[in-house]
């Protein structure tokens, strides 16, 4: 069987009918998924076909489901107070030179065990947390936006005195990330910056988010 | 026209913990039965259902009444979040768990009797399709199904399924239509 040409707009909606039927491989959700962020046109389609299959949900049967609104609250709201790092913080920059012995040093340190830190804003808006497993930080936004299209949040590291050290970008909601250790008290810390990155390798805005890594 | 889900959600959007809170009550069971029905397994599914609701706290000033109900809004980002987990995990999921999800994508009974004109007209549309075709349709649609999944259950390659599908979606699409 030969399948009829369509025109691009056809394919794109077709496109968006097998993603919203759930059909497609992984990789080609994820490939939708992305281009629906940027394509307002393609998005709407999506949202069309969600809505002309949306009777197919009377199908699902509802299934008592226990209260795990405390877990998830938890999970949102922390309740800890929470200390002021920015400000305090940002006296950093300018010692770059010192950049190549925070990473020596970051090599040399043996695998720590493990540690979290909540990276924040003052006014609870934005928060990223961080956990590092051995030599792994894997970096998920819980609360607030990403930066918008102009922009990356960028990801840094600040261990004692010495200037950050850029830990990458933080492309989507989440990251993880290839660490080769740390030390309790290193500092983690979100920038705005263009996309792909800071050009110059520091910083170039004060932090949106900070937070201090605590032994797990 | 009145929408309760909606309405929480727009709420919720504004920060409103006590309607994000109601939100739950109101909503936590279908999308429990969504999230069942497509990973197969109580615990994944409540581990879910935590994911799905941090993210509706995150994500609820995306939703746009004008363009939809608010329980579609939610159902829609539940079954993506559970369909990008089963395709996560689908290198090492048993048979059994696979049969179990895939059952029965034949309409409950309940839903045959739906009197509101919408469901009947899909319904009527998904009539209008060849029977295996229809079935695997709402099998991709319920349980999250690939093409990769429906190819080998028909035992057919995976381009005369997509072919079939894909004609499918837009005889579908224009029923709906009309």
């Amino acid at each position: 069987m030969t399948e009829t040409a369509f025109s691009p707009g056809e394919e794109d909606d077709l496109l968006a009918g097998e993603y919203v039927s759930g059909l497609l491989a992984l990789q080609d959700r994820v490939a939708v998924e992305t281009r629906a962020r940027n394509d307002q046109v393609f998005a709407a389609r999506i949202t069309d076909w969600e809505n002309r299959l949306s009777d197919l949900n009377d199908d699902y049967a509802p299934v008592s489901a226990p209260n795990l609104m405390p877990l998830i609250e938890a999970r949102l709201f922390p309740t800890a107070p929470r200390r002021s790092l920015l400000g305090n913080l940002w006296g950093w920059g300018v010692a770059a030179s010192a950049a190549v012995a925070v990473v020596a040093y970051l090599a040399l340190t043996p695998a720590a065990p493990s540690f979290t830190a909540t990276l924040a804003n003052d006014t609870g808006t934005l928060r990223y947390e961080a956990v590092i497993t051995q030599d792994r930080l894997t970096i998920t936004r819980v609360l607030g936006a990403a930066a918008d299209a102009a922009h990356s949040h960028e990801l840094w590291i600040i261990a004692g005195d010495n200037p950050p050290v850029s830990l990458g970008v933080i492309p989507g909601d989440a990251e993880t990330i290839s660490l080769p250790g740390v030390t309790e008290g290193a500092i983690l810390a979100i920038t705005v910056e263009q996309p792909g990155g800071s050009p110059t390798g520091q910083p170039t805005t004060a932090p949106v988010a900070v937070g201090k890594l605590i032994a797990a | 026209m009145d929408d309760p889900i909606a309405d929480l959600l727009l709420l919720t959007a504004a920060q409103d913990r006590a309607a994000f809170k109601k939100l739950y009550t109101e909503s936590a069971s279908k999308l429990m039965g969504v999230l069942l029905r497509i990973l197969g397994n109580r615990a994944e599914a409540e581990d879910a259902l935590q994911e799905v609701f941090t993210r509706v706290w995150l994500k609820a000033g995306r939703y746009d009444a004008t363009k939809g109900r608010g329980m579609t809004w939610m159902i829609a980002l539940t079954r993506n979040l559970a369909i990008d987990r089963l395709r996560q995990r689908s290198d090492h999921v048993s048979d059994d768990d696979a049969m179990a999800a895939a059952a029965d994508p034949t309409p409950r009974a309940e839903t045959r009797m739906i009197a509101s004109g919408e469901a009947r007209r899909i319904n009527d549309c998904f009539a209008t399709l060849e029977p295996d075709r229809a079935n695997a349709l709402r099998g991709a649609y319920l349980t999250g199904l690939s093409y990769n999944d429906l190819a080998d259950r028909h035992g057919v390659p995976l381009n005369t399924m997509r072919t079939w599908l894909r004609r499918s979606l837009l005889k579908l699409k224009e029923c709906m239509a009309s």
